[in-house]
């Protein structure tokens, strides 16, 4: 293997684009991240929302001429909602179980069933969005991108700045800190445990929207294309150290950088080996992410 | 729900009898080519499988998120030793079925996902617990699945490898085997679960610290254990290859072959013996009926037959059987 130093410009039109794509990793794995941090959950089916929230701008999109980037103001109000009754409906009781096989099962079960509800409805081909704007670019310190994704990753930063602002400095942000921290002390200080589950879930799926809409508007999207988003969001987590919200979106824009430069070097066949090769790396030799302070959890 | 639980012995005579029935069943006159004889046929692979899952998550506590790369390395050995050009073209070529339920052949298939299994089991296990170790093994799931796509003609690449399915005769031999490999796990597992090192087990599962401050080489036993399920799975990917001949990424490392087992498992009954037979068997049936009266819909109802049961039979089939939760 030869290994050329490309230019500079194509070096930087590289980095641009690994990052930018990575945002979108990033801000699934801000919303595991959460419900990991609360229920000790690996919530597998985090991809299959993503994808579902897609074919809802889609449907906006085509069936009310609703604009996908406007159609946040849906799509993310209706997440929080959804989340809620996710959590309430499906996973309130499974929560207080001490194995929590039974959550990850239940998890399972909501990706396959959403999988499949949604190629029942919506056929199994590649779906996409194109608006008027799908193919237009824009410069960034002197290298074009392309529009759609630079909106994703401002949606990816606002709705990771969004999440910190609300866990630092609101009561409830607070609680939902504390739980992910210790949830027997922090339920002995009066935090209700299903509170804080939901609120994560509410959050969680109302992120996956978000990403939802990046998604939808950047690349072609089939009702399966959701779990390797899912795995990518897991591998953001770990790099990003579990727990820790903005670590999460820069795990994302690491593992989106390592794959572009992969894809450039070596070869695209590798991408997914060695992205897992690191995420494995990690989880053995610095299981608590690569940003974190000193810091144990249980 | 029976309140009153059911002897031991009971369940033992139970499981005797119901082997031995099962055996018998090729002597029925046309049961070999009927329908219910490919269907219990998967459900002896997938009841395999799930015991494989059992003993490392259910019985050790750790939960591996990555059968399904076992299950597949031991098919691709399988179907690579088989096919062989790359080791051996020629004995392949003079007798292409010496492989044919080869039992060498399908231990080595277990040994090789039980080295791989311990080769990532002691960095994983030594430096994880929990969660990062059931994250760990997914993603190495994910790695064997690229690495055999990129392998170049050693592995047939995206496509596979083809076994000779000119081979194939009848479903009675891989019937009796899988029959023979869910009985012998079974046996093998309760006498494993009774020995000292079954209790050792089941100590570092309820309370590593204590364990091992009684003397108990915890990452001894959980690697171990790690790789007893891999060698399961291993076989199971074998004996699925001998069903199957085209050895694929797509259709062996397909991740149901961790989550269908995983469900039955937790269906059954997570950390009883009998559970994950009958998991495979109730779980395995409500999928194929599933898929018989609504085709189109079935992978919707198998979701919802996940959640429902999770919702409802929490604790698995065979706990609410027998009225108490049993260990082994």
């Amino acid at each position: 293997m030869t290994l050329n130093i490309p230019p500079p410009d194509i070096l930087l039109q590289l980095s641009l684009n690994g990052a930018l794509g990575g945002a979108m990793y990033g801000v699934a794995a801000v919303g595991l991240s959460l419900v990991f941090g609360t229920m000790r959950l690996i919530f597998l089916a985090q991809g299959a929302m993503i994808i579902l929230a897609a074919y809802f701008v889609r449907a906006l999109f085509y069936g009310l001429g609703i604009d996908p980037f406007l159609s946040l103001l849906i799509v993310v109000p209706v997440g929080l909602g959804v989340g809620w009754l996710v959590y309430q409906g499906l996973f309130r009781r499974a929560a207080a179980e001490a194995d929590r096989n039974i959550s990850l099962l239940i998890a399972v079960g909501l990706m396959f069933l959403i999988q499949n509800l949604m190629t029942v409805v919506w056929g199994g081909n590649t779906a996409a969005v194109v608006t008027s704007y799908t193919a237009s670019g824009i410069e960034i310190l002197g290298v074009r991108t392309s529009f759609t994704r630079s909106m994703g990753f401002l949606i990816a930063l606002a709705g990771t700045g969004l999440v910190v602002l609300f866990l630092r400095s609101t009561l409830v942000g607070k609680a939902v800190r504390a739980a992910s921290e210790d949830m027997e002390a922090a339920t002995l200080m009066g935090i209700s445990p299903h509170r804080v589950n939901a609120i994560a879930f509410a959050i969680g799926i109302a992120l996956a929207g978000a990403a939802g809409v990046a998604v939808a508007t950047t690349f072609p999207f089939n009702p399966f294309a959701g779990f390797i988003f899912s795995l990518k969001a897991l591998v953001a987590l770990a790099l990003g150290g579990i727990g820790n919200v903005a670590g999460a979106l820069a795990g994302g824009i690491i593992l989106g950088l390592i794959e572009a430069y992969v894809q450039y070097f070596i070869s695209g066949g590798w991408t997914n080996a060695i992205a897992y090769g690191v995420f494995l790396a990690v989880l053995m030799f610095k299981p608590e992410g690569l940003f974190s302070r000193p810091y144990k959890k249980a | 729900m029976l309140k009153q639980a059911l002897p031991q012995r009971a369940w033992t005579a139970i499981a005797i009898v119901a082997v031995i029935a099962l055996a018998l069943v090729p002597l029925l006159p046309g049961a070999v080519d009927s329908y219910a004889f490919s269907f219990l046929f998967f459900v002896f692979l997938y009841a395999i499988m799930a015991q494989g899952w059992n003993l490392v998550a259910g019985f050790g506590g750790q939960i591996s998120l990555g059968n399904h790369a076992f299950f597949g390395l031991g098919a691709y050995t399988t179907a690579i030793l088989w096919t062989g050009n790359y080791l051996w073209g020629s004995l392949y070529d003079s007798h292409p079925d010496i492989y044919y339920f080869d039992p060498v052949t399908m231990t080595l298939g277990g040994l090789v996902a039980a080295v791989a299994a311990i080769i990532i089991g002691l960095p994983l296990l030594s430096k994880l617990r929990g969660d990062y170790f059931a994250l760990g093994t997914l993603g190495f799931g994910e790695i064997v699945k690229v690495m055999f796509i990129n392998g170049g003609d050693f592995t047939g690449g995206a496509f596979g490898v083809v076994a000779p399915a000119g081979t194939f005769d009848t479903l009675l031999p891989h019937y009796l085997v899988g029959l023979g490999l869910m009985a012998g796990v079974g046996v093998a597992i309760r006498l494993l679960m009774r020995s000292r090192y079954g209790l050792a087990l089941i100590a570092v599962r309820d309370d590593e610290m204590a364990a091992s401050a009684n003397g108990i080489d915890v990452l001894k036993v959980k690697v171990s254990a790690f790789a007893g399920s891999a060698f399961i799975a291993g076989v199971a990917g074998s004996l699925y290859t001998y069903y199957i001949f085209h050895v694929g990424p797509d259709s062996v490392f397909d991740l149901d072959w961790m989550l269908l087992p995983l469900m039955m498992t937790v269906v059954g009954g997570t950390g009883t013996l009998l559970g994950p037979i009958l998991g495979a068997l109730v779980m395995y049936a409500v999928f194929d009926l599933a898929k018989i009266v609504v085709p189109d819909y079935h992978p919707v109802i198998s979701g919802l037959t996940i959640i429902l049961a999770m919702l409802f039979l929490p604790k698995g089939l065979m706990r609410s059987f027998a009225g108490r939760a049993r260990a082994a």
